[in-house]
């Protein structure tokens, strides 16, 4: 090349960019996120050092000796010119400086003793009890419940508090609140039964709706290849609005017709048989009416584009096959269905895709309901990362969840390169300028 | 086709399994100005109550429809323009220009193309709370922008490669540079899959739920999908009769522009493959 | 202005099109690149207006190397064979382009292009959309576009190809016409050796990427350098006889014999070029033959004879013969036009 082309790279920067943001960066960054024990409690972008009864309780467990919990546990007072400062101003100079003769950098493990310096001042004696305690509280250099910003504010606070040097590491990990880099995630999705469980419902969701997919928009093709134009296009309107319509609005409508109020119960009641939700009631009926909400809106695709296969059939073929007398089956069976071997082939790996990896209509239809009868795993992954009741939204474990989707979907999508006549379309540019 | 054929077995046939999706449509027509008996599905007066949400004052905690309408339309319309604007420029590039990587472009096109970008929402949902467009209408844009990008450059390249090249060579021998024969020559030639483009994207920015739901839960930055989702998630009042009105206010603008360019939207969607 | 080709060589990857070729087009001449498709003659014309760029060698205009100009550089004019008209202007905004590209004043682009469209007789088209106008006039439109900005080169890519016959006549007529008034330097690729030899000055017959002969129309049809280029041209098209070469006589296949003294005694077997034209009542006896079939073209007629034994030989005649498929006819052959070639096909 003899001159670099700046237009071309001009042309390009922008979706460039675009990709890399938000398609390169969240494929490898849904990888190492599940690598991590992010969640809402730990935050996303970092944390804080903070050390509580519940964490001191996990150090005995991981063995730190009892002195040092302990010298934790207990608050512990210095006698420093921060403090000093304080006293001065709630009970005057001569008492913070009757202190600080006496007990200049003194150090007390136990409120007792700290309290007992205070009652001990000669001539300025803090009487009230009350007043103590809270005086004593001014020179407290408490571990235990209180923030730290940083990891060398926390390394401080321990060097001061005389924790010994060798416990500092596993105390610091121990208090910091963010998240930190783990396995537990990949271990908990092969130990979790639950997993297995939404495996065996994504099985059982994509097979049943592509089955549906395609069979329907295979029949819908066929039938309204045989109709005139316009009934012709009025049906292929009506099973085309499913994928037109808005999601929100479009299960709406299947709700309306499973609902207990809806339209099946009420049609029904009057046969008899008492109204119940026909959506939810069982996971059976779930599990169909999920498989008709995806189902029609997944047909039109392979209407359309059976549609069109069919229509490039050369029209001359199709009448000398009925001048040599197939009847209208025979014309589907020998002549229609061979010429559309490859778009099935197509969009059955389209869909396959697709449905692995969509929840929306679930989402919006059963949310996975009954119990856990129609999660699937995409959905499970959303709920898991987004949207559950706990309000612990464990991201980490999500992204785990998601990357089994994703290495499914570049496997997928490579696959999918096959279909296209590559080198075709990477034909070099005719003006070579 | 034929007329070796009858036709009304297959009216028949097609009439029955179209039943469902019938009723459900004549009816959200019917509920939406009329009311019935409880038990009833036979309407008895026509009305406009159920549209009172537009009018009334929004309830407690609830964002103004008005406001949600404007928020939904922002979203849709600049998605579809920085779809359009962006696909524009980088598939004529992929189509028509040279440079080095080429072919590896164009197979991250296909592949991208195909990706499953719903896999990606944990990671998107984190980046937008790290660089603090997490909740703002803007950080969903650029997300739906983004993901709806691979398609919109396919079919503009789509568009493009329809463009005889002699066009272009006759433009270059005319003494105009690359960039003038694009804009003054080819644009020109690709208006209709820009104006396809621009629909479609619109539609799909009008339409989409889960990202607005996921990305910008927030009433600030609420549409009219999750406005409606809001709604109907609130079990204390469950009013069929109010989620369709809002429904049909929702979709009208969707149902207008699929009547207007019925067959435009058929080709690009299934040119497109996508869903 | 002259176009010099030097050494030029053009490949496609690995496949190398066109390798050290060499031509010059005279100032104001109209020259034709003739030749098969796939022969590599349409690669140089986009070599010579910078769509392609050049592997080797170089290409000059006058003095100075245009070949690693850009296409907007050269100042060429070019006449695709789609035309490739800008559908979405009309044919004044057509023609316009080029003018308003290098930034004219609108004054002098309304002058210019009614001065081309007067000289392309387009005067009353200009307001209509390429959509609108026949091809012949979309020829026109095309043609006064690439001339208008006074190019130095006029290239034309097969321009003749999209019309019927009877415009074809006519715009083979009205190119040339232009292109002597201009007297612009024009380059003509054609596959088509009637409209190459009606309108050019020279032709460059091209095979394999090859220039295989440059010559002046007439020379090249009566003088062709080997039997490529014999077979090529003419039409109906030349047949050929294997001979033997005995003493000063050359032996045809059905044994008739033919004085021959200019050969070179050291060839045995050769190749005669007999073009119908050359073979017929007219010419004496002694070919006979078997007419195999008979088409009748109005003015003229064109037997396909079998000769005794076995090979075919083509003639042409002015109607009326009388003669009917089966018929045996003796006739002769005009001896002072048949052309010789080796068996490698090269001319002797």
């Amino acid at each position: 090349m003899k001159n670099f082309n700046w237009l071309a790279l001009g042309f390009l920067a922008p979706a460039l960019i675009v990709i890399t943001v938000f398609f390169l960066a969240p494929v490898i960054l849904t990888g190492i996120f599940s690598f991590t024990s992010m969640s809402t409690s730990t935050g996303v972008t970092g944390g804080e050092y903070l050390l509580n009864q519940s964490g001191l309780r996990a150090l005995a467990d991981k063995g730190l000796n009892q002195t040092t919990l302990d010298q934790l546990n207990n608050a512990g007072y210095v006698v420093d010119e921060q403090g000093l400062a304080v006293l001065a101003e709630k009970h005057g100079a001569a008492t913070a400086d009757e202190m600080r003769k006496l007990h200049e950098n003194g150090q007390f493990s136990a409120r007792r003793d700290m309290e007992r310096a205070l009652k001990d001042l000669k001539a300025n004696k803090i009487r009230s009890t009350k007043d103590r305690k809270a005086a004593a509280e001014l020179f407290k250099h408490s571990l235990l419940n209180e923030r730290f910003e940083t990891e060398a504010k926390f390394r401080t606070a321990l060097v001061e508090g005389d924790i010994p040097t060798e416990d500092h590491e596993i105390i610091v990990t121990q208090a910091y609140t963010g998240w930190v880099w783990t396995t537990d995630n990949i271990k908990l999705l092969f130990s979790l039964p639950s997993t297995l469980r939404y495996a065996g419902n994504t099985l059982i969701y994509v097979t049943l709706t592509l089955i549906f997919n395609i069979g329907f928009g295979l029949f819908l093709a066929i039938t309204t290849f045989y109709l005139p134009a316009k009934s012709a296009s009025t049906f292929r309107a009506i099973w085309f609005l499913p994928r037109i319509l808005p999601p929100v609005m479009y299960v709406l409508l299947w709700k309306w017709l499973t609902w207990d109020t809806g339209f099946i119960a009420t049609t029904l009641s009057w046969v008899g048989v008492a109204p119940k939700n026909w959506m939810l009631d069982t996971s059976t009926h779930a599990w169909v009416v999920v498989v008709l909400i995806n189902g029609s809106f997944g047909a039109s695709l392979g209407m359309i584009l059976f549609s069109s296969a069919i229509k490039a059939i050369p029209s001359s073929i199709l009448y000398s096959s009925e001048v040599d007398g197939a009847n209208r089956w025979q014309q589907v069976r020998y002549i229609i269905l061979p010429h559309l071997r490859w778009p099935i082939l197509f969009i059955t790996s389209y869909q396959t895709l697709s449905l692995l990896t969509s929840f929306e209509h679930i989402l919006l239809s059963t949310e996975g309901g009954p119990g856990r009868a129609t999660e699937v795993w995409s959905l499970a992954a959303y709920h898991i990362a987004l949207d559950n009741y706990g309000g612990n939204l464990q991201y980490g474990l999500g992204a785990t969840f998601a990357v089994a989707l994703v290495i499914i979907g570049i496997i997928a999508s490579l696959f999918y390169l096959r279909f296209f006549n590559f080198n075709e379309m990477v034909a070099k540019p005719k003006i070579e300028g | 086709m034929s007329h070796n054929f009858r036709h009304w077995p297959i009216i028949v046939i097609l009439s029955i399994v179209s039943l469902p999706l019938i009723i459900m449509f004549t009816f959200q027509i019917i509920d939406t100005f009329t009311t019935h008996p409880i038990d009833s599905m036979i309407p008895d007066k026509i009305t406009f109550e159920q549209f009172s949400f537009l009018w009334d004052e929004a309830e407690t905690g609830r964002a103004n429809i008005w406001e949600v309408t404007l928020n939904t339309f922002i979203f849709a319309t600049t998605t579809a323009v920085v779809v359009c604007t962006v696909s524009m420029t980088t598939a004529y590039a992929l189509s028509r220009l040279n440079f080095p990587f080429r072919r590896f472009f164009l197979g991250g096109l296909i592949i991208l193309h195909a990706f499953p970008t719903v896999t990606l929402i944990i990671a998107i949902f984190l980046i937008l709370q790290i660089i603090g467009l997490y909740d703002t209408l803007m950080g969903v844009i650029m997300v739906k922008a983004a993901l709806e990008l691979p398609f919109g450059i396919w079919i503009m390249k789509g568009f493009y490669d329809n463009v005889p090249w002699e066009i272009e060579m006759a433009g270059v021998q005319d003494g105009a540079s690359r960039f003038t024969v694009w804009w003054k020559l080819v644009l020109p030639q690709v208006q209709p899959g820009i104006f396809a483009l621009m629909i479609f994207s619109f539609l799909s920015g009008w339409s989409e739920f889960l990202l607005p739901q996921v990305l910008a839960p927030g009433n600030d930055a609420q549409v009219l999908s999750t406005y409606m989702t809001a709604l109907i998630a609130d079990d204390t009042k469950i009013d069929f009769a109010l989620f369709k009105a809002v429904g049909m206010f929702y979709a009208l603008p969707v149902i207008a522009i699929y009547l207007i360019f019925q067959n435009k939207l058929m080709n690009i969607y299934g040119g497109g493959t996508k869903g | 202005m002259q176009i010099t080709l030097q050494n030029f060589t053009k490949t496609f990857d690995d496949v190398t099109v066109i390798e050290d070729m060499n031509l010059e087009v005279k100032d104001g001449e109209m020259l034709a690149l003739l030749g098969p498709s796939g022969c590599g003659k349409s690669t140089t014309l986009f070599a010579i207006c910078g769509i392609h760029r050049v592997n080797g060698g170089k290409i000059l205009f006058g003095d100075s190397d245009v070949s690693d100009l850009p296409s907007q550089k050269r100042n060429v004019g070019v006449v695709f064979q789609s035309y490739a008209l800008y559908p979405h202007m009309n044919a004044y905004e057509n023609i316009a382009f080029p003018l308003k590209v290098r930034k004219d004043k609108p004054a002098d682009i309304k002058r210019q292009v009614h001065e081309i469209a007067k000289l392309t007789h387009i005067e009353e088209l200009l307001e209509r959309k390429p959509g609108q106008l026949s091809g012949g006039q979309q020829q026109r439109v095309a043609l006064a576009r690439a001339l208008v900005r006074k190019p130095d080169i006029l290239l034309l890519d097969e321009p003749l190809a999209n019309l019927d016959a009877k415009l074809r006549l006519e715009m083979r007529a009205e190119i040339r016409r232009i292109q002597l008034e201009t007297g612009i330097t024009a380059i003509l690729v054609t596959h088509d050796q009637v409209e190459a030899m009606s309108m050019c000055d020279r032709i460059a017959l091209m095979h394999d990427g090859k220039i295989v002969q440059l010559d002046k129309p007439s020379e090249m049809y009566d003088n062709p350098a080997n039997k490529f280029v014999a077979d090529f041209l003419g039409n109906p098209p030349i047949t050929f006889l294997d001979a033997k070469h005995q003493g000063d006589l050359l032996v045809l296949p059905n044994g008739h014999e033919i004085k021959n003294t200019k050969l070179n005694a050291a060839i045995e077997m050769l190749q005669i070029g007999i073009r119908p034209e050359c073979f017929g009542p007219q010419f004496g006896t002694g070919i006979k033959g078997v007419v195999k079939f008979i088409e009748k073209q109005g003015r003229e007629e064109l037997f396909d004879i079998e000769l005794t034994d076995g090979s075919q030989l083509r003639s042409i005649q002015s109607s009326g013969s009388n003669l009917s498929i089966g018929d045996d006819i003796d006739w002769g052959l005009a001896l002072d036009d048949l052309l010789l070639f080796d068996m490698q096909g090269d001319r002797l």
